[in-house]
């Protein structure tokens, strides 16, 4: 480096400031109570509209999960004047979008457009919402696939993942279900559907935010003769029971055999969306995990190079929520991962966050907001959230002051009071015979179940498998048939007897020998993972079996093959 | 390339290098895509992890990708932080620092993401597979993620080389789009860059491809998939021809929205099909053209086939109708506009012009070369490529249903894109429904779609490859 470039040493001083500029947005609401929100933007002949409604998929009936997802998926499927094939046309025509879903607390109906077809796309969303049809080959229709999508969620880790930490930390609360069943999609009918729609899509609990380039006055009389007479309703109440406490760690695996990884989720509950934490717990999290230069990533993809990211997670919603650590991490450092979620779940608890630490996260936060209201997207996203969750209609002009007020001490009472390792679940997608052992160090208390959902294994009162009882189960010469697609079967031998760390034992086979390399009995599941020598080469190979006294039934995969089912008996 | 903009206060720059994992060597598959990583592990004056540091604390958020074509480095701040952005684009492109734990370091975190995005998910080592078999030539026909054994082969000096060769300022394009003062933004550039020294130009790398794929059908055993699917591809020519612009045209009639030819006819018509998916992977050599298909359990899948061959051999004889013709003008208008609401996106597009084609005003004309196609353009090509004769088929059937031991392939395990990720910015923690384009779940539910049907390195729409990070 020459001496003239020593300005490149440090980092320039950014310039003066440029004010930030905050759109301005106008509402009005209409006697039927619909509130209208609407943001003049001519920069782009663009047009953007989002009519939310305060109720989600937390308001399914508890024996009908998914049935806001089914009365959002049909109302562009058939209007009392349009077929569905023609609202696909005529959204198709104008280039535009238009479309529907639903989170666990609030539900959309979305559109986008040139702006030249402001009026028409506006028509179709007033349509879709008002007047669905709900055709009973529509309905048939979505059920089918939906059942086909709750399979491919079924084959994706980080479903998984989130389906059981919803589970274990919302227990009664409804944010805990996060998909229809096969049985609640038989049981919908269109007649369910229809009324559903009717008491939950209501002016009274809904907000029209538009953004674009659009004239106020000319579109909120267009508004109001396509809503105007849009009868008002009893509101759906927010009156679910709350999450339960837990006052120990648990862990919860669900075993996927094969898994490449381990999808790891340490998780608790949190807070509102509302509350007075909400600013200490941002900065929190800002520090702690939300993003690539926060602890957690890294220290466990910068330094120890577990995983291709490592964060936290703040998810406040209107009646409930969690505070979440995650990491997808090769299979073999599951255990070294834990050791650090837990050792920065506990820093951040102890120890007051740095002067440096809370300055960058407040920089971080002041800086980024701006971005998010680039786009007429962005913008209506947090003008629907202001709305759907209560927030101050001040919200947007003091978010900074508001980052900015937190102090290291707040920041430091909400990691004590929301971080809680003690008590967190330990929720881990991947291959159980692997990550079985490695758990163990963290929590006794572990379930294990299958990648339907189901718990494997009997509850027990001892389910920790150095208890003698347990092992008593599985120790012994058992005699596996395994069948193998083909037609024929295999008869294996397979040993297994207990060591001073827990399981040992052998399988022979005419495949060739092998021995084990780790095993567990979890109440009665039996997993254990194997290294065959088969032609001069290593191959690992899994086995996942369910005893039922003497018997046992399960299967053995190969490395890179299927799994083939087999059936034993345990001599006496 | 400067381009001003100053209805927000904030400023987008973006450093495009042509480089990307065409340019592999045999054995160093995902080399690339490696080296980006290493672009953030430290320079002179910033040590490692200091850049993420420096963008996330002065308020802005950043990311690297690459692609086939090129690797590219971006970041959006505060308007007044443009300095930052250029003081650290400069200092790695002058004086990268590598050493040999840093390398193994991102080797395991690229291996992860290896692992989370194609080996852990079902579906997507199939993308992978279908473009091997499409592309004869080896530059074309590798994934840009690589093999796990490339990326443990790689060393410290393949890195100094990679960085000598190509990561020069006359390898490299840089655009900075938004609220800047021009005469300020022109001398700090100068300051920052001019006394970087050029090298001599890279090798030329040789794209070609035979013209035909020929008639290939090939099974692809999935552990992971939970039903059977399959994936066409065909080989298409290369971007910014009047074809290229025709054959993504007739894909988007095809296979995009709820109107397009294939939704309505399979998924709802027939309702033989759960999910039906398409896209362009866009290359400045020979490109490709696919589409993807879930069938329903019990479908015959050779009749979903040949309906859809014989729904592209009907565009290819009539052509699109009147009705079409004005949805794709709509549509291509829309998609225009609406992307330039981000100074992001014209970032990248404008370097993305400048790098292939020498013309960084395309991002302003070169949808009017779209609009000139005409009905007709669109028939010939989809009559002359989209042929039954010169396809791949690749039939993905789950490993578990495999009925003959024999044909089980070694080395085909799949992984997925986690796509209910942790959120890292703010924005994203809170659950935020379906509206709005391309949005489609809340924040604990997945899409309706299997897993994403085109890994990233597929599609050239989101423009992203593998990046740094997942976000």
């Amino acid at each position: 480096m020459t001496p003239q470039q020593s300005f490149r040493h440090q980092a320039p001083a950014p310039s003066p400031p440029r004010p930030i500029h905050i759109p301005r947005a106008s509402e009005t609401t209409l006697p039927n109570g619909l509130a209208v929100v609407i943001v003049e933007d001519s920069r782009l002949p663009l047009v953007s509209y989002r009519l939310a409604f305060r109720a989600g998929d937390a308001h399914d009936p508890p024996e009908l999960p998914g049935l806001t997802d089914l009365v959002t998926g049909l109302l562009t499927e058939g209007t009392e004047s349009l077929t569905s094939l023609q609202i696909a046309d005529e959204v198709g025509r104008m280039g535009a979008t238009l479309s529907s879903g639903a989170n666990s607390d609030y539900t959309t109906v979305g559109a986008s457009s040139l702006a030249t077809f402001s009026d028409n796309i506006l028509d179709l969303v007033a349509d879709v919402t008002r007047n669905p049809s709900f055709p009973e080959n529509e309905v048939e229709l979505i059920k089918q696939n939906t059942k086909e999508s709750l399979r491919q969620q079924r084959a994706q880790p980080s479903f998984l993942a989130t389906e059981m930490v919803s589970r274990i930390v919302f227990g009664k609360h409804p944010y805990s279900v996060i998909a229809p069943t096969l049985e609640s999609l038989d049981a919908t009918t269109r007649e369910r559907l229809v009324k559903f729609h009717r008491s939950k899509f209501l002016p009274n609990n809904a907000v029209f935010v538009i953004a674009g380039d659009v004239r106020s006055d000319a579109l909120l009389k267009r508004i109001e003769s396509l809503f105007g007479d849009w009868q008002p309703g009893e509101l759906p109440r927010d009156d679910f029971p709350a999450p339960p406490s837990h006052v120990s760690r648990s862990a919860y695996l669900v075993d996927r055999p094969g898994s490449a990884q381990s999808n790891i989720v340490i998780a608790n509950t949190g807070i509102t969306r509302t509350s007075g934490d909400y600013f200490p717990m941002l900065l929190m999290h800002t520090v702690l995990g939300a993003n690539a230069s926060s602890r957690l990533f890294m220290n466990l993809r910068e330094e120890k190079g577990y995983t291709y990211g490592a964060y936290s997670s703040l998810d406040a919603r209107r009646t409930a929520g969690t505070f979440r650590a995650s990491a997808e991490v090769r299979t073999p450092v599951t255990g070294d991962s834990l050791k650090e979620f837990f050792y920065e779940l506990d820093r951040i608890r102890a120890e007051p966050v740095s002067e440096r630490e809370i300055v960058d996260a407040k920089s971080f936060l002041t800086g980024v907001f701006p971005l998010r209201l680039e786009t007429q997207e962005g913008l209506i996203d947090q003008l629907v959230q202001i709305k759907m969750f209560g927030l101050p209609d001040d919200y947007l002009e003091t978010y900074r002051q508001q980052i900015q007020a937190v102090t290291i001490e707040e920041v430091q009472a909400v990691a004590a009071k929301y971080v809680r390792p003690a008590e967190a679940a330990i929720v881990i997608v991947g291959d159980g015979a692997e990550i079985l052992q490695q758990v163990k160090p963290y929590t006794d208390a572990v379930e294990l179940y299958n990648t339907a959902g189901k718990r494997k294994g009997k509850p027990s009162s001892n389910s920790d498998s150095k208890g003698e009882g347990d092992l008593a189960l599985i120790v012994g010469d058992w005699t596996l048939d395994i069948q193998t697609p083909f037609g024929q079967n295999i008869p294996a031998a397979l040993k297994i007897w207990q060591t001073e760390a827990g399981l040992g034992g052998s399988v022979a086979s005419e495949m060739g020998d092998a021995n084990i390399v780790s095993a567990a009995l979890i109440g009665n599941s039996f997993t254990a993972s194997l290294s065959f020598e088969m032609g001069g080469q290593a191959l690992d190979a899994k086995i996942a079996g369910e005893v039922d006294g003497t018997q046992m039934d399960g299967s053995i995969s190969l490395q890179d093959s299927p799994q083939l089912p087999f059936t034993g008996a345990k001599a006496s | 390339m400067l381009s001003k903009d100053q209805s927000t206060p904030v400023v987008s720059v973006a450093v495009y290098y042509d480089v990307g994992s065409r340019n592999e060597k045999e054995g160093r598959t995902g080399f690339a895509h490696l080296f980006e990583h290493m672009m953030f592990q430290g320079s002179e004056n910033v040590p490692k992890a200091a850049h993420f540091q420096h963008i996330f604390n002065a308020g802005g958020t950043m990311n690297g990708t690459t692609s086939t074509e090129r690797t590219n480095y971006f970041e959006t701040l505060p308007a007044n932080y443009l300095p930052l952005a250029l003081w650290l684009e400069s200092d790695r492109m002058r004086s990268l620092k590598v050493t040999q734990e840093n390398l193994d370091n991102q080797r395991n975190a690229v291996q992860e993401e290896k692992r989370l995005r194609y080996d852990n998910q079902p579906y997507i080592n199939a993308f992978l597979r279908i473009n091997e078999l499409i592309f004869k030539n080896p530059a074309n026909a590798h994934s840009t993620i690589g093999s796990m054994e490339d990326l443990d082969a790689a060393t410290i000096d393949d890195v100094r080389e990679f960085f000598r060769v190509f990561y020069a300022p006359n390898n490299a394009v840089l655009t900075i789009v938004g609220d800047f003062d021009e005469q300020e933004a022109r001398s700090l550039v100068e300051k920052y860059f001019d006394e970087i020294p050029s090298q001599p130009d890279p090798p030329p790398v040789d794209v070609s491809e035979p013209g035909e794929v020929a008639r290939t059908q090939e099974t692809f055993y999935d552990k992971l998939a939970p039903a059977p699917a399959f994936v066409l591809g065909w080989k298409i020519p290369a971007r910014r021809t009047p074809d290229y612009y025709a054959l993504t045209l007739a894909g988007e009639l095809l296979f995009e929205g709820d109107s397009s030819r294939l939704y309505q006819k399979l998924v709802k018509g027939d309702e033989s099909v759960v999910s039906i998916q398409g896209g362009v992977d866009e290359r400045r050599g020979p490109s490709a053209w696919y589409i993807f298909a879930l069938p329903k359990p019990g479908e015959e899948v050779a009749v979903i086939r040949d309906q859809i061959f014989d729904e592209i051999q009907r565009l290819g004889a009539s052509g699109p109708s009147k009705a079409e013709m004005e949805k794709l003008r709509n549509s291509l208008c829309n998609d225009a506009v609406r992307g330039r609401q981000s100074t992001m996106y014209r970032a990248q597009r404008i370097a993305e012009y400048a790098l292939y084609d020498g013309d960084p005003h395309l991002i302003d004309s070169e949808l009017d070369q779209y609009l000139r196609i005409t009905a007709n353009d669109i028939k010939g090509a989809v009559k002359r490529f989209l042929d039954v004769e010169n396809r791949v088929v690749l039939d993905i059937i789950p490993a578990a249903m495999v009925d003959d031991e024999a044909h089980m392939p070694r080395a085909a395990s799949p992984q997925p894109p986690g796509d209910s990720k942790q959120p890292t910015s703010p924005a994203s923690q809170i659950p935020t429904p379906a509206p709005g384009p391309g949005a489609v779940s809340g924040a604990d539910k997945n899409t309706l779609t299997p897993a994403p049907a085109q890994p990233a390195d597929t599609t050239n729409q989101t423009d992203t490859g593998s990046d740094l990070l997942h976000q």
